[in-house]
This record gives structure tokens, sequence and C-alpha cells, in this order.
């Protein structure tokens, strides 16, 4: 049975439709991966699941349960939006936010005196959250997040505004929740990020589910159509190539989805007139790309996807 | 609605805040505050009515000037040998502040003096004049009449007013208005100022969740409306706990103040020349009023209804706007509407101080919004009618549910809107979506 079952769910806002009929579900132990480029509906939907904007039409369900206040307290969420309250100590805030979500006091001490341990944060306890550096105050978000220990966690955005350290340790954890049988909702903008993370994916366009499905059937489904070529001299001649897209260009690599069939060979050859070739190979068309492929390059502001 | 997240919000409201320096501070500040403010303005006034203005008295008829030397005597100078121009000069080179030429015509006929001066003096001193001449041309009247000594008497005598007031029981009680005035007047101003104070300490509360961008974490786990309530409750039962060490310290104060401000005025007075104490006497400051009364209960308890009430019908408010702005500069446009009844009915309670049973203090005392500062104020100095007392509690009842509605419409949405404080329209959309 899929932990979180999304049927059909449509909200406006005015005269914004930010998600339009909208059906997916995820399945225990998987890393799912909502993306699309910002102003997509990613966070409507978020808040939805979450029960902190009610969906005008459509259901969602949570283990069986449709969303209320109870399913809330079954999910850790990390909003986009985050923070703390700055003059309250790093304990008692942490103890307050789990009892908020159905602990009772002296669970929560013992939970979070774990966590802070975890992180070898213990001596935080009895520090204001205001005197904390800013990757200090990540580490006490995710530790706010996690505490109560759900089964299920939703992170919007997780990597925008982490540092590197935490960043690292953020998919640490999140392959660990998700190896002890927990089943995460990730939503990012930044698909490359959570390539390597996620297990099934779906693609948000203008409100809209484009995609959907196993990340890996899915590459599959388009084939070895790209060509990473990484080579030292005059880039010029990738302006020349015909019947190409050139995503994630730099002086001396570029990624092509090569269309209509071209032949690949003749990419080598000309790459080899031009400039001194370290590699080429073939490979399955980044998550950019597939996104870019289904909803069509004309559809798409190319600054949304950074 | 879950009692267990609202007690939770409720408890962190109030013990973050209670634990704070700047509310223990703020807690003993104010009243000390208030005191040192209202000790200024006694003293101010005390030590300006030393000030004394000399007059000149060119008195033609020669009974007069005696008479008045006998009043004020310093206040007063014999310029009887100066003709008027002479007089005009001295007023001039502000040798003296005023003349006034006394002729028989003024005690023979019924011709008023003039009094000459070069302005200075003010409304006061006009009043201090016409009492004293007042009184020496009708003494002087009265001895050339050749009335008896008994008629003299009954004109020397003065008459103060004691005041009695009959209870519905039909008891008669000692009347404290003079006292109870000022217990009115302080209860409607603490509630004027915790109304204005504790709203401004929502609004920033509610500012401070979306700024610290910690809303959203909290409305994963709570409802909006738990929230609401709870932050309502929490800083109320944070207002009532200043509240009731602000009322002992004052009920303290009065105890200890009452008789040594009758001590204190009364010494004053012994001290004024017989005539002035008379005059004063009859002017309504009567060391009586110092005494010690006693404040009901019943008016205890109506001031907490009533304070509770009406921080709940404003805190409402407040909190709407908090949801509604991004930072606390953008508050303006919504605060202004909302603190012009609260100020109407600070206005209003002074009206309420000389008349508390006027029209203008019925209808007050029956608007909401302004009822928790003229109600309690009327209640404190007059007898209310206990129908316009329930009627105002069940109004102010009515408008708490209107504005608790509304607010929760415009807090569950605007919470989550960041990035932008929004206008007039926007706010009336929330309501329709919430």
């Amino acid at each position: 049975m899929a932990v979180i079952e999304v049927s059909n769910i449509s909200k406006s806002f005015g005269d914004t439709q930010a998600v339009d009929n909208v059906s997916f579900e995820i399945p225990k132990g998987r890393i799912f991966g909502l993306l699309g480029p910002n102003g997509a509906g990613k966070t409507t939907a978020i808040r939805i699941i979450n029960h902190i904007l009610i969906a005008d039409s459509g259901t969602v369900t949570i283990s069986g349960y449709p969303v209320s206040s109870k399913t809330q307290s079954m999910i850790g969420y990390m909003p986009e939006e985050r923070g703390l309250y700055k003059k309250m100590k790093v304990g008692e805030q942490l103890i307050y936010l789990a009892q908020l979500k159905g602990l009772s006091h002296e669970e929560a001490k013992t939970k979070i005196r774990y966590w802070l341990d975890r992180f070898e944060a213990a001596d935080w306890f009895d520090k204001k959250v205001g005197e904390l550096s800013k990757g200090m105050s990540q580490k006490i978000q995710f530790i706010a997040t996690i505490a109560h220990n759900p089964d299920i966690y939703i992170f919007d955005e997780p990597f925008s505004g982490l540092d590197p350290i935490n960043s690292e340790m953020l998919k640490e954890i999140v392959i660990e929740l998700r190896d002890n049988g927990n089943t995460i909702l990730f939503s990012t903008h930044r698909m490359e990020q959570v390539e390597q993370m996620c297990d099934d994916i779906c693609l948000f366009n203008n409100g809209k589910a484009v995609l959907k499905g196993n990340l890996r059937e899915i590459k599959q489904r388009y084939g070895k159509n790209t060509v990473n070529i990484e080579f030292e001299g005059n880039d010029a001649f990738l302006d020349d190539l015909q019947d190409v897209r050139i995503n994630n260009r730099s002086a001396n690599y570029a990624e092509i989805r090569v269309l209509n069939g071209q032949s690949m060979q003749e990419i080598l050859k000309k790459a080899m007139n031009h400039a001194e070739i370290y590699k080429f190979e073939r490979v399955e068309p980044s998550l950019t790309e597939i996104f870019i492929s289904t909803v069509g390059e004309d559809n798409i502001n190319p600054n949304e996807l950074a | 609605m879950s009692l267990r997240q609202i007690l939770l919000v409720l408890k962190r409201e109030y013990m973050t805040r209670i634990r704070s320096k700047a509310f223990i501070l703020a807690t003993v500040l104010i009243p000390l505050g208030m005191v040192v403010f209202f000790g200024i303005v006694i003293g101010i006034s005390l030590w300006d009515s030393d000030t004394e203005q000399t007059i000149g008295i060119a008195d033609r008829t020669e009974v007069l000037y005696p008479r008045l030397q006998e009043i004020a005597p310093d206040r007063y100078k014999d310029l009887s040998d100066l003709a008027e121009d002479s007089l005009q000069s001295l007023v001039q080179r502000e040798e003296i502040d005023g003349f006034i030429v006394l002729e028989e015509s003024h005690i023979e006929g019924q011709k008023n003096p003039e009094f000459v001066s070069s302005g200075s003096g003010g409304l006061k001193l006009q009043n201090t004049l016409r009492t004293d001449l007042r009184e020496v041309i009708r003494n002087e009247r009265l001895a050339r009449a050749n009335v008896s000594e008994d008629v003299q008497k009954i004109y020397e005598s003065d008459i103060s007013l004691t005041t009695t007031k009959l209870t519905e029981t039909g008891e008669e009680t000692e009347d404290d208005t003079g006292f109870l005035t000022i217990v009115g007047f302080i209860m409607g101003a603490i509630i004027f100022g915790a109304i204005s104070g504790y709203g401004g300490l929502i609004t920033r509360s509610v500012i401070e969740e979306k700024t610290n961008r910690i809303i959203e974490v909290i409305a994963s786990s709570v409802k909006p409306i738990e929230l609401l309530f709870g932050k309502l409750a929490g800083i109320g039962a944070l207002a009532l706990t200043q509240m009731t060490f602000w009322v002992a310290s004052l009920l303290g104060l009065a105890a200890a103040a009452g008789p040594l401000a009758g001590i204190f005025l009364s010494e004053q007075m012994s001290n004024m020349p017989e005539t002035a104490q008379a005059a004063q006497g009859s002017q309504g400051i009567d060391p009586e009023v110092f005494s010690i009364p006693t404040i009901d209960t019943s008016l205890i308890i109506y001031f907490a209804i009533f304070f509770i009430l009406g921080y709940l019908i404003y805190a409402s408010i407040f909190a709407a706007i908090g949801s509604a702005v991004d930072s606390e500069a953008d508050t303006q446009q919504y605060m202004f509407p909302v603190m012009v009844p609260i100020f109407v009915a600070y206005i209003i309670m002074f009206q309420t101080m000389n008349n508390p049973d006027g029209t203008l203090s019925v209808i007050g005392s029956l608007i909401p919004f302004c009822t928790p500062i003229v109600m309690i104020t009327r209640i404190a100095i007059t007898d209310v009618p206990f129908w316009q007392i329930s009627l105002s509690i069940l109004l102010m009842i009515g408008t708490f549910m209107g504005t608790m509605w509304l607010s929760a419409k415009i807090y569950s949405v605007g919470i989550l809107s960041y990035g932008k404080s929004t206008n007039w329209k926007e706010l009336m959309k929330w309501v329709r979506q919430g």
C-alpha cells in the first residue's frame, strides 16, 4: 500500500491554478523526488500533504488515513522557509516542537538529547538559537524535523541555503532513514542534486504532474541518447552542431542531447577536428534534459531551471 | 481543535515572556514611571500656586482697602494717593500687575469695579479678584445697611456639602465620589494602556514568527486557530499576571496614600488664611475625600471582566494585522483605524468622569469597542443600571466572536504568505478564501 497517496488534487489562489488535478503515490521505504522549476506548484502540493493547506478538490491519504491533525504527527516536515525562535534555548525549543508533534515532555527530552549527542551538539542544549552560527542552526532544524521519529519525512528544497557539510550530512541522514524503512519525499528545482538519491520521481510543470515513475525506468526509456564530452581547445564547434540540444555547457565540457537519430560518430569527428578530446561517453539523459524534452523547450523559463 | 496543542502554545507564549528581563523591568518600571509622572504634575501645580501678583488698589472710599488687606495682605497694595494715569504707567513699567479703582458708586450703586492690567494673571487671578471684591463689597454693604449681627453671621457662615450615597438595599453609605472618580480614571487608563500595549505585543509576536520563518514548522503541527487561541490566551495570561501585580500595588498604595494625602492637604489648608480656606472648601477639595474608602469587590470583578473582553476583542484584531504584514513598519495602515475607537473611548472617559450618566457616556459604554474603557469608569463612579452592564457584556462577547471569526480567516492565510505586506483588497479576498 502506498504510504502517501495523492488523488486528483487541485488548488487555486484567486486566478492562479497552483496545483491542477495531480495524482501520485509514494510506496513505503522509497525516496521520492518532486521536481520542477520554481512556481510549478511543488510547495503547494507539499503543504496540502502536510495538511497546512486544504485542497480545493481531490484527496490525500497518509498510510490510509485522510490528511488531518492526526496525520500531521506521522510526518517530519522541513519547509523551504524554515527558521526557529531566536530567543528560545535550543533544548526548550526542540522539546516544544516535539511536544507539538505529540511526544510527552520526557520522551521529547530523551530523543533530543540523543540527536544532539549524535550531531556532537550536546553542549548547545542551553544556548539560545540566536547565538548559533547558521550551520549550527541548520543542524538544529534537522533535529526539529526528525526528533519525533515519524515514518514519513518531507523536505521542501532541503539543500537551498545549506552549507556543503550540512548538505552531505542531510544526504547521509536521508539514505539512512530510507534504509531503516522510512519514506522520504523531496522537492527541489535543482534536479542534478537529487538524481543520485531518488528512487521515484514526479516532474511538475505549471501545476501539473507531467512525468512520473521510477527514475531508472524513465531514464532507460529515453535510452543512451546523450553524449558527455570533455575536451581542450576552442569550443566554437559546439555552436555549429545541428539537431542537438546542449545542456550544462562550460569551457571544456558539454552535455549534448542528440536529436533526430543523428549519428554520434559525426559529432565526434567534428569535435576531433577542432579540439583535443579527453572523454566521449554515451549516456542516459540527465533529469534536466528529460524535463526539457517532456514539457518542450518553449514551455519553460530556462532561468528557473538553475 | 485540540486543547493539548492550545495549552502547549499558551505555555510557551507565557513562559518565554514572563522570564524575560524586559517584562520584569516593564512590570516594575511602568507604575514607578506613573507615580513619578503624577508626582511631577502635582508638584508643578503646588509650586505654581505660590507665585503672587501685586495689584494696585486706588481706594477712593477709604473703607474697602483695609478689608482687602485683611484677606490677602501681600496681593493688594495701597496706591490710593496716585492718579489713574500714574497707575497706568506703573502697570506699563510692570511694577504692578494691574490696578483697580474703587469708588463709592461700587458700594452704593450697582457699578462693577474695573480691573486694568497688562494682560498677565490669567483666569485664576481674575477669579480670585472677583471673589475678594465680591466679599469686601458685600460686607461693606451689610455694615452700612446696619443689619443685625445675626444676619451678618448668616452671610459669613460657609456651607460645604456632605454627600451620602443611598445603596439599593437602602443602606446609607458615605459617598466617595472624589476617590472613586480617581479609581475609575485609573482603571480606564490601565485598560486603555493594556489594550494598546498588549495589542502591540500580539502583533509583534505574530510578525516575529513570520520573519523567523518558524511559522510553517509550527503550522505543520498545529492548526492556525489553535495557534491563534494559544497565543491570545498566553499573552492574556501574561497581561492578567501583570494586572494582578499592578492592581494589588495600587490598592496597597491607595490604602497608604489616602491618609498621607489627607494629612498633607489639611496641613496646606490650615496654613492658609481662614477666608481663603473657606473659599477652597466650598470649591470642593475636602480633606474628607482622602479618608480610606473601600473599593467594592464587584468593581474589581467588573474590571477583570471588561479588561479580559476588551483584550480579547482587540487582541484578535491585532493578531490578524500581524499576519497580514511582513514587517512592523507596514502595520501603520491597519493600526490607525483600530486605534481610533480606543482613543475615542479614552476621550469619552474624561467626559464620563464629570458626567457618568450623560448620554455620551451611556452610548460610549455600550459600543463594544469603547465599552471596556468607558464602562469601567462609569461603574466605578456611579450606579450603572444592571441591564446596561449585562447588555454591554453581551455585545462585547458577540463582537469578540465576530472579530475572532474574521481574524482566524485572515490569520490562517496570512501566516503563510511571506515576503509581502498585503492591502485591504487582498485582505477581503483572504476572508472569503479562509
